[in-house]
């Protein structure tokens, strides 16, 4: 039993951590890719752009200036600085259903970013910067698991974990591979950049080794069972936490969301991987982004704006 | 090492002859009073930058935390922490005693005023308090008339401002009885203080504070009604941009309950719910951090969206309880003020053991002339406001401040009262690195639900600029840790 309210802010922490945690590694890998002024380093630019700013901005920006913004612009939500206030701002809310392990590691990153020496810090050594961010928020995540209970509130928090990072792991293999985007990556510094963006490299590279290949990147990426980044493990947690905390849940009947989430992991898990075409890979990354907005949407309706009538006391 | 006693502060001519102020460290021969002994000895130890670091400690102890209030700006806004010093404030076990029993003898007396004046009017009947001044209070609630509150505790927080006066006396200078905050403030203070001085604070055997989550749990629940076996608490705020927020989720989540918004709750059918993930579910105490005029839009303020459509009359029918119960105001106005040595005599047969300040209400016009001939010397307040606000401190302020201060009392004396101007105790603060004495008072928490407990400890407040009697946080104000001594000195307390 918990409050609507606090399972909803529960869920966007999870969701805005782990934005401010894929932005910073894509803002670093943009900084390291493109130092040098090749084919390689233009296709990691354009994958970046378009998979962090929609691919509004191609074109205009050094790359510099295109990680600053997703780093500090403190208007737009996917910037780091942006996600972790707001982050912050949930936990300040829920302040009662967080360990102080837990608030104390958020507090102290947002601290950090906000405060007045960060953009001094950025500029100095970009890397070093985003490279603190992202240990800050191992930590995080780290003090969460190991004090807080992990029950319903837990169940939010890793909802919006996954369901934030399968969409985020689709759009990096839309803007990575996607025909529709026009000029998929080939360079193979390009494609081990695309592999560093979701802190994939090693494990990959202990799976299939050194053999760097599309076809076998967007497998990993998608229906790698083990990979905590693949499309395959997060749906299977999203289900896995869904029906967690959705089993006190009376609809009367109706169907929840558990039934999207049940029906997209087995997508992924019984898809015919190894010969899947580049078209139906497409396909399908479309359909996991859609359906996570419908579970986005669903989870809202169920568990924290549902209509009163429905769950008057007997 | 000797400490510099506290200057009396500039003065008009009028009160040139007032009294010192009482140190609480030091005695009037500049000797280190023994129950501080420990401390001055371990701070005398301590380097300039040793203090400064500290401190630092301290600070970042409540920033960490998130122990912030937040000043809004044109542009952005940012987060400060409250103002904390680093030196405790010291009470010795017999003075507590004291503080102690008086302040249940008045709680008490209070609740059975507050019981009274909602039922029969007794105290009305027979004069001892006039009947105009109640039942014309803005604080006084029409709707609580014959209403049932479990223990006749109307009262189940309060938080009573002390001061000690320069014979060394304690004094109530105000009783908070509506919903009275700094106790998140008191346990984050004593939190901190363990880690900045722990030697000390093992030496000198304090009596523990940690309990006061615990007990108003149990006081909360002692409200709730004997057949819900199992009453289901909760702490209802005005939300994240209050300024005692902080305090409320503290609170909360130390006695593990739901810190519940006026959006979370729902009524039906003279029920409280609050909507949880898997749906409505019944609240049975609500511990309220909002003012009585914003709790229902139905019954109070009409335009209030911090609180619950209907919640008043879940309350009347008995299906919910309120803490502290709407209405206690009028036991803390600062015109029946006035009357509560007359309440403790009226109801317990007792003299008052923790004494008011003298105060003169303008009302009576014998007193109002007083008032008017003396306004250099008096403080002079408006009886609805509070925090510092539309306040005259008569020795400080100009002949033209005066002047229209006073056409404002003959305008309407009945809102206004004088208070003589009291120089409060003074206690060593660490001061841009040197140590210096600061006027201090001291706000003990008072609990009532089956019966009273008094937690042994306190927020202290320290006015920190120099000179300065006011010690509100919004005016300059901050806070130190407050060490109650246990019985016999050295020696465990009785715990």
């Amino acid at each position: 039993m918990m409050l609507a309210r606090v399972a909803d802010s529960l869920y966007w922490i999870g969701r805005y951590v782990e934005r401010a945690e894929h932005m910073c590694r894509l803002a670093d890998v943009l900084l390291n890719a493109t130092l040098d002024r090749t084919e390689s380093s233009g296709q990691v630019a354009r994958m970046v752009i378009s998979a962090a700013m929609d691919g509004e901005l191609e074109g205009e920006l050094t790359p510099y200036d295109a990680a600053l913004a997703m780093t500090m612009d403190s208007e737009d939500g996917d910037s780091v600085t942006a996600a972790l206030a707001r982050a912050r701002e949930n936990a300040r809310q829920v302040r009662d259903q967080l360990t102080t392990e837990t608030w104390e590691r958020l507090n102290l990153i947002f601290l950090r970013v906000t405060g007045p020496k960060a953009s001094r810090e950025f500029t100095d050594a970009p890397s070093q910067f985003l490279h603190d961010i992202i240990a800050d928020l191992h930590l995080f995540k780290g003090a969460a698991d190991a004090t807080m209970s992990h029950g319903e509130g837990w169940g939010f928090l890793q909802l919006g974990v996954f369901i934030e990072r399968a969409q985020l792991t689709g759009r990096l293999l839309q803007a990575g591979f996607g025909r529709s985007l026009g000029r998929p990556v080939t360079e193979h510094a390009a494609m081990t950049a695309l592999l560093r963006m979701s802190c994939a490299l090693e494990p990959y590279l202990r799976k299939h080794t050194a053999d760097i290949q599309p076809r076998l990147i967007r497998q990993f990426l998608m229906f790698d069972e083990d990979f905590p980044r693949s499309l395959r493990f997060a749906t299977a947690r999203i289900e896995e936490h869904l029906s967690g905390v959705g089993r006190n849940v009376d609809l009367g009947g109706a169907a929840g969301p558990e039934r999207l989430a049940g029906r997209l992991k087995a997508r992924l898990l019984y898809a015919e991987a190894e010969t899947l075409t580049g078209e139906d890979s497409d396909l399908l990354v479309a359909t996991v982004l859609e359906e996570c907005a419908r579970l986005h949407a669903g989870i809202y309706d169920t568990f924290v704006a549902y209509s009163l009538e429905m769950r008057l006391p007997a | 090492m000797r400490y510099a006693l506290a200057e009396p502060p500039p003065m008009g001519e009028a009160s040139a002859a007032a009294a010192a102020p009482y140190d609480e460290m030091i005695d009037p021969a500049g000797d280190v009073r023994p129950h501080y002994a420990a401390l001055a000895r371990r701070v005398a130890s301590l380097s300039d930058e040793d203090l400064a670091e500290r401190q630092r400690l301290l600070e970042r102890f409540f920033l960490l935390q998130g122990i912030t209030f937040t000043v809004y700006g044109a542009e952005s806004s940012t987060e400060r922490i409250i103002p904390t010093d680093l030196l405790p404030r010291i009470i010795p076990a017999a003075e507590w005693a004291t503080i102690e029993a008086g302040l249940v003898q008045r709680l008490r007396a209070l609740n059975m005023f507050l019981a009274d004046i909602y039922s029969d009017q007794k105290i009305l009947m027979d004069g001892v308090v006039p009947r105009e001044l109640v039942l014309g209070a803005p604080s006084y609630r029409r709707e609580m008339q014959n209403l049932y509150v479990p223990h006749s505790a109307y009262a189940n927080v309060c938080g009573s401002d002390l001061i000690r006066k320069p014979d060394g006396g304690f004094a109530v200078l105000e009783d908070n009885l509506r919903v009275p905050s700094g106790v998140s403030y008191m346990l984050a203070n004593r939190e901190a203080a363990k880690r900045t001085f722990p030697g000390s604070f093992r030496m000198a055997s304090v009596r523990r504070i940690e309990q006061y989550p615990d007990l108003l749990l149990s006081t909360l629940r002692s409200m709730a009604a004997d057949w819900r076996p199992n009453p289901q608490v909760v702490v209802l705020t005005p939300g994240v941009y209050n300024s005692a927020y902080f305090e409320h989720a503290y609170l909360a989540r130390l006695m593990g309950v739901p810190l519940v918004e006026g959006r979370d709750l729902v009524t039906h059918d003279n029920m409280v719910y609050m909507r949880t993930t898997t749906g409505l579910r019944r609240v049975d105490v609500i511990y309220r951090r909002v003012d009585d005029d914003f709790i229902d839009p139905l019954t109070f303020r009409r335009d209030s969206s911090l609180g619950v459509a209907g919640l008043f009359n879940a309350y009347r029918g008995g299906n919910v309880v309120i803490c502290n119960a709407p209405g206690t105001g009028v036991a803390d106005d600062k015109a029946v003020y006035a009357y509560v040595p007359e309440i403790i005599s009226y109801y317990l047969g007792e003299d008052a053991i923790l004494p008011n300040i003298e105060t003169y209400l303008c009302r009576e016009p014998a007193q109002l002339s007083h008032v008017l001939a003396n306004l250099d010397k008096l403080v002079v307040k408006a009886v609805g406001a509070s925090g510092g606000y539309g306040m005259l401190v008569g020795p400080h302020a100009s002949k033209a401040e005066r002047e229209s201060f006073a056409e404002a009392v003959r305008a309407d004396p009945e809102n206004y009262i004088a208070q003589p101007t009291i120089q409060l105790s003074t206690a060593p603060c660490l001061i841009d690195g040197a140590i210096d004495p600061r006027h201090v008072d001291l706000r003990p928490f008072i609990l009532s639900g089956d019966k009273i407990r008094v937690t042994p400890g306190a927020l202290t407040r320290v006015a920190l600029r120099k000179g300065s009697l006011v010690v509100n946080s919004s005016q300059g104000g901050g806070s130190k840790d407050t060490w109650v001594l246990g019985e016999a000195e050295g020696q465990e307390g009785p715990q």
